[in-house]
């Protein structure tokens, strides 16, 4: 009976409990304004130009994740807010990337820009971008790094991270075909034959954009592995050695794959980066393409395919050789946030976030703290980085601008063109470069 | 079957009594839910209206701002057209306009040229331009929305410079989408509404304003925004195409990354161009989904407060059921104690009646011989033989009817609850040898074997109630003996039980016999009063039937326990568990000690009985050695430790009796004392008496049995000469002072006092004896017979009176109560009102000689 009565205690006790907070909750401060002020946001802006990658509805970018991780940092770290402002040409008839982005950088439209290798040079020589060997992040960076993006003493651009261009194989139909991973043109010419004599009618993916690391894996194979550097670069600069020279076992050989029927030269020709040739690819009908990095990690390029996939690097006479580029950011010269820009740049690629960035893409990192491991299929290519073994895609010392010339010239050869001529655009385009 | 049947509608009514309970509550809830679903309803339909038309106010808000900034720009470049026809140079004009954030690109083409100048240096075509599209803002023509030269979106306008009602040039004029942002809010719903700008002819998204959508979408066209948000479905494509078309605006819900949203395409400046996004309906009915919030929270909360009322009343129901159970069960109990207790009194009643019977048969019996044999008495009283043996059976039979009154009285204060335990020490050794000395001689009447045998006993000295043990075992050995039939045998025991506290000796009385037993149905009445083993009419054996009854009372009110079991034809066994306090026994203890006593020998024939022994003396601070042989005796000797006493069992299993005395006395010195255990009656004894320090002690062995012949040897007194002279026990001379009201009885006590030759004065009260006395001379009467109860004055007032007289002997006078009041608490009250003595009526000749002569022997 205690126990019973000790109950109805505590439940009585428990319901007054109840309706005093509910009396209670019924109170409160009473809101003796009716005035409501609304003031201006403050929020400083940076105005950031970038490719626009096309969303898919099933897959997520990760690839755009990553660095958009890495912009919320830098918003977090410097209560800026990045806006993002994108260009996509529709086709091949429209304004490339590039050309938009050279427009907007010499009309001061943006802060700061995504670049590929050639515009940076481009950029560079105009004087549109600004000097960034201030950031502390620079402290960090690969000489490679170094080397690609310094332009008269002015470090350009800084990437986030280090492109390295490779042949990704479809290995299961090279198992298929009883075909080794090739190493050098005749071996890859030979695979190719193969392949097309095994049904494959154009082994080659090819786009409008990427054909020209063929020529740079086979032209500067023995430039930069073994090679004075320094004084072939100073050759070329002055004249003394032509670019054709270098060039040309590298066109004749495309013109060879041309030749053969190895590469659609039409399809090349009107395709962009991966939208072209990845279908096919990732549906095994064409068992090569030429791609980046990244590209074997992401689920919008070729990341997670059905098949077994290696990352090799393109033939040449030294063997399998990657062809590193570099995107990089830069801040155009007039920028109208540029510090809050460079304060940007500088966070987005300090260590933590390239870490973030690293991780994410698991991708080559252009500082040398960063270091993550790779997805199996990018093992061999890999292997030949770590060896030392690769040639550079665009090098600032050049002063004939390499990425974006040798697209042009290969886009050249690709209409129709024949060795020879191409040949003689480097060679006037060299001319351009000399001394008058 | 006929029970499950009477069940079954019981049941039905308790599941009934469920469904009527519940069935409300359910209807209820589904009346409830259904309220607040179709309410929750009818706020959804009309938020999602009212944020539809919030959306849609929004959007023409941002349709109506852009249409505001075409009108402004086309009213400006009308306004440049007529200041370039009034200039002298308009190309001149135009170079040097300088470019502005607003305006990107302006441009001129003289009439009838096809080429023309414009602000940033360059030959300007109107090749470049698109504007089959006709569209039109303000009377103006505008392009189709191309990237420009700085790389952004931009449109260009054409406007007529008229001179003089002549078009002497046209003016082009480019301008950004994104000034347009520069006037768009900063995103709607909180940031979460995606919107872009949309070339109608082209279907290109020129603009994405900022703040408007997830920055990390992004999108080209609407193909391409329709693929990126999986919109597959061509009927709604086709829709859309129309309403494109036709410059419709158009909203409709579609799952946009699996998010549930409101899609928008809002036609702006007579359909140019298209606002194009989306916004999850989250966002757009935050409050609806808010209100339902808290209507839930509302209903959720009177639910809740519904279902404790429910709760409450459940319990409530729950506890008046289980108090009307309650009610019921004890009323059920009630009335089965009240059927008990009718049966109980159904049966005393019957009990009584049956003890009614037996006693007035019992009664009636020996009465039958005492006025029979009264009757033979007046026909033989010349007859002296006849006349002694009439008066010997009339005496027998008086004996049966007073021991037959005394029980009932017994049982009737006992039952009453008037008897009252008086506690004092006491010692085993006298309760077993009163007993033995009472059984024994019964034992041997009927031939029995009567074995006593005490064991495992640590203390002897307790506290306890003497005189009601020594009437249990009585009771139960009497009854022994009586339903033994000759030469059985009968076994008293005394067993030492482990003890359950220090200060309770705990004992074990068993009382065995190989009698005739009893049967189960009687074992299960035994303790019952009034019953017996056998009807009256056919028992051997007489009894009042109340002497097991009397037992167990008394057994319980000393906080025992009483047991039997019993076997026809093959005897009974009576366990009594008792516990009784221990007294301090430094006294004893302290005899021992000043006696220099401290270690004995004890030669017995087993180690059980030395055992016994052994722990008694213990308690006493005594140690003691045992030898189950002389040899080991002799060992034990020769092994030199100093024995003050040696004790011999009598009954050596090799060398027994005399000569195992006499082997033991050559080894001993003569001043030793030597005692000798024997058993009740042994045979040759006395010539164990006859050496030199020897004495003999019954057994079983007790300590204060020990001490006491201890004592006597100590002091060297024999037990003949402790023997008093026969007492002259005649009252020769004596004269008494009785008050006594009864006529018979005043007779009958001056008869026997006459007979005694000693004479008596009778008077009739209490308030006489004192004026008798007080008047009387010194020594006049030797002693004062007191009856009780007596009109007037009674008896203890009458002594009381005596010894308060200022008479020299009134302190002195032996007052003997005489009295038919035959209890203990009528002994004590006698006592204490100054009696010296009690003597209970009838009265027994013998003992009032002995009790006068024991109190008038100092004046003898």
């Amino acid at each position: 009976m205690k126990k019973k009565f000790n109950t109805r205690k505590c439940l009585a006790a428990g319901l007054a409990l109840l309706t005093l907070f509910m009396l209670a909750a019924c109170g409160g401060p009473k809101d003796d304004t009716s005035m409501i002020i609304s003031s201006e946001s403050d929020i400083r802006i940076v105005n950031l130009f970038s490719p626009m990658e096309k969303t898919d509805p099933n897959v997520e970018n990760v690839a755009r994740s990553a660095a958009d991780m890495t912009i919320l940092l830098a918003e977090e770290r410097l209560g800026v807010r990045v806006a993002y402002r994108t260009y996509t040409a529709e086709d091949s008839k429209d304004k490339t990337y590039d050309e938009v982005l050279l427009d907007r950088a010499r009309n001061d439209m943006d802060d700061l820009y995504l670049l590929n290798p050639d515009i940076i040079m481009a950029l560079a020589a105009e004087g549109e971008l600004m000097d960034l060997s201030g950031l502390a992040c620079t402290q960090n960076l690969r000489d490679v790094v170094l080397t690609a993006n310094m332009v008269d003493g002015k470090l350009v651009a800084v990437p986030q991270e280090v492109v390295a261009y490779g042949l990704f194989i479809n290995k299961d139909i090279f198992d298929a075909c009883n075909l080794e991973l090739p190493n050098t043109p005749e071996e890859f010419l030979e695979c190719c034959r193969v392949l097309q004599k095994n049904g494959y009618e154009t082994p080659i993916g090819a786009n409008r954009w990427w054909l020209e690391t063929f020529v740079l894996a086979i032209a500067y194979a023995d430039l930069y592995n073994g090679g004075d550097v320094e004084a072939e670069i100073a050759a070329l600069n002055s004249g003394e050695r032509k670019y054709s020279d270098y060039m040309r076992p590298g066109f004749e050989f495309l013109q060879q794959l041309i030749d053969n029927g190895y590469i659609d030269t039409e399809k090349a020709l009107n395709s962009e980066a991966i939208e072209g040739e990845g279908a096919d690819f990732r549906a095994q009908v064409t068992p090569i393409v030429m791609a980046y990095w990244g590209a074997a990690n992401a689920e919008t390029a070729y990341g997670g395919t059905d098949f077994e996939m290696q990352v090799i690097g393109f033939p040449s006479h030294q063997g399998q050789m990657p062809v590193i580029s570099m995107t990089g950011f830069g801040v155009g010269i007039n920028a109208e946030h540029a510090e809050d820009a460079m304060a940007v740049l500088d966070v987005i690629t300090s260590d933590e976030a390239l870490q973030i960035y690293a991780e994410i893409n698991r991708v080559i990192s252009p500082s040398e703290n960063v270091r993550v491991d790779c997805v199996p299929s990018l093992k061999p290519l890999n292997d030949r980085i770590e060896e030392n073994v690769y040639v550079l895609g665009s090098n600032a010392n050049m002063k004939l601008e390499q990425w974006g010339n040798i697209c042009l010239v290969v886009r050249q050869l690709l209409a129709g063109a024949t060795v020879d001529e191409c040949m003689a655009e480097f060679d006037r385009l060299q001319a351009e470069t000399l001394p008058e | 079957m006929g029970s499950l049947v009477m069940k079954e509608p019981i049941n039905q009514i308790k599941k009934n009594k469920g469904i009527y309970f519940f069935l409300p509550i359910i209807l209820i809830f589904c009346i409830l839910g259904t309220l607040v679903f179709s309410i929750s309803q009818k706020i959804s339909r009309e938020m999602s209206d009212s944020a539809i038309q919030n959306l849609s106010e929004s959007l023409d808000l941002i349709k109506c701002t852009i249409e505001s900034i075409f009108n402004n720009e086309t009213e400006f470049q009308m306004l440049i057209a007529q200041e370039l026809a009034r200039v002298d140079n308009p190309e001149e004009y135009v170079r040097n306009y300088e470019k502005n954030r607003t305006i990107a690109k302006i441009s001129l083409i003289m009439a009838g040229q096809t080429q023309g100048v414009s602000n940033i240096d360059e030959v300007f075509s109107a090749d470049e331009l698109d504007f089959s599209a006709e569209n039109v803002i303000n009377g103006l023509s505008v392009s189709q929305s191309y990237v420009n030269y700085m790389g952004t979106w931009a449109y260009s306008i054409k406007c007529p410079v008229r001179k003089d009602g002549q078009e002497i040039a046209t003016l082009y004029m480019e301008y950004t989408y994104d000034f347009i942002d520069r006037f768009l809010p900063e995103g709607f719903y909180n940031a979460q509404a995606t919107l872009y700008i949309m070339d109608a002819e082209s279907e290109r998204f020129v603009l994405k304003p900022e703040g408007m959508g997830k920055r990390s979408a992004g999108h080209l066209n609407l193909d391409d925004f329709y693929r990126a948000n999986n919109i597959i479905d061509d009927s709604l494509r086709a829709e859309v195409k129309d309403c494109l078309i036709n410059n419709q605006n158009i909203l409709f819900y579609h799952y946009i990354r699996g998010v549930h949203a409101l899609n928008y395409m809002w036609s702006v400046n007579d359909g140019n161009i298209f606002l194009i996004g989306y916004v999850p309906v989250e966002a757009i009915q935050q409050e609806g989904k808010t209100v339902n919030h808290n209507l839930i929270l509302v209903v959720v909360s009177m639910l809740l407060a519904f279902f404790i009322c429910c709760l409450l009343y459940y319990f409530s129901q729950r506890q008046q059921q289980k108090i009307a159970r309650e009610r019921e069960t004890e009323r059920e109990i009630h009335n089965k104690q009240l059927s008990e207790a009718l049966l109980a009194a159904q049966i005393a009643s019957n009990s009584k009646t049956m003890f009614l019977s037996n006693m007035s048969h019992d009664i009636r019996t020996p009465m039958n011989a005492v006025l029979g044999f009264a009757r033979l008495l007046t026909t033989e009283a010349e007859n002296p033989v006849k006349v002694r043996d009439y008066t010997s059976k009339i005496m027998a039979s008086g004996q049966h009817l007073l021991s037959l009154i005394n029980d009932v009285l017994d049982v009737s204060k006992i039952e009453s609850g008037k008897v009252v335990l008086n506690i004092e020490e006491f010692t085993l050794n006298d309760l077993v040898a009163s007993v033995d000395a009472i059984i024994q001689p019964m034992a041997k009447a009927k031939q029995q074997e009567f074995y006593v045998e005490v064991t495992g006993i640590k203390h002897e000295y307790l506290l306890g109630d003497e005189t009601r043990m020594n009437q249990i075992l009585i009771n139960l050995l009497s009854n022994a003996v009586k339903y033994t039939p000759n030469g059985g045998t009968i076994w008293f025991r005394i067993i030492g039980q482990k003890q359950r506290s220090n200060q309770y000796e705990h004992i074990r009385i068993e009382v065995e016999d190989n009698g005739y037993g009893m049967t189960p149905e009687y074992l299960a009445t035994i303790f019952e009063a009034f019953t017996r083993a056998e009807n009256s009419t056919t028992n051997k054996v007489q009894g009042t039937g109340l002497g097991m009854a009397i037992t167990k009372n008394i057994v319980e009110l000393m906080g025992g326990s009483i047991d039997v079991s019993s076997e026809v034809n093959k005897g009974s066994l009576f366990k009594v568990d008792l516990e009784f306090r221990i007294p301090e026994v430094q006294m004893e203890r302290k005899f021992w000690a000043e006696s220099g006593i401290r270690r004995i020998l004890a030669v017995v024939e087993d180690a059980e009985t030395g055992d016994n022994i052994k722990t008694l003396m213990d308690d006493m601070g005594v140690e003691v050695d045992l030898a189950l042989d002389l040899p080991e005796a002799r060992q034990l000797l020769a092994a030199g430790q100093s024995y003050q006493i040696v004790l011999l069992d009598w009954c050596l299993p090799d060398l027994a009796g005399l000569s195992a005395l006499k082997q033991l006395r050559s080894f001993l010195p003569e001043s030793m004392p030597i005692f000798c255990l024997a058993a009740y009656d042994t045979e040759g004894l006395e010539a164990a008496l006859e050496i030199e320090n020897v004495d003999i002690l019954n057994k079983p062995f007790f300590v204060s049995a020990f001490k006491e012949r201890l004592l006597i040897m100590q002091s060297g007194e024999d037990e003949k000469e402790d023997l008093e002279p026969e007492i002259e026990d005649n009252l020769e001379g004596l004269h008494f002072l009785a008050a006594e009201d009864n006529e018979i009885n005043a007779e009958i006590l001056t008869e026997i006092l006459d007979m005694e030759g000693a004479s008596c004065e009778i008077v009739e009260n209490g308030q006489l004896a004192v004026e008798r006395f007080a008047q009387a001379s010194l020594a006049e009467f030797d002693a004062i017979l007191m009856d009780v109860q007596m009109p007037v004055m009674n008896g203890y007032d009458a002594t009381r009176a005596i010894r308060a007289l200022m008479r020299d002997d009134a302190r002195e006078i032996p007052i003997i109560a005489m009295t038919a009041n035959a209890f203990a608490e009528d002994e004590k009250a006698a006592l204490d009102a100054g009696m010296n003595a009690h003597v209970a009526k009838p009265i027994d000749v013998d003992l009032l000689k002995k009790v006068i002569k024991q109190y008038t022997k100092r004046e003898a």
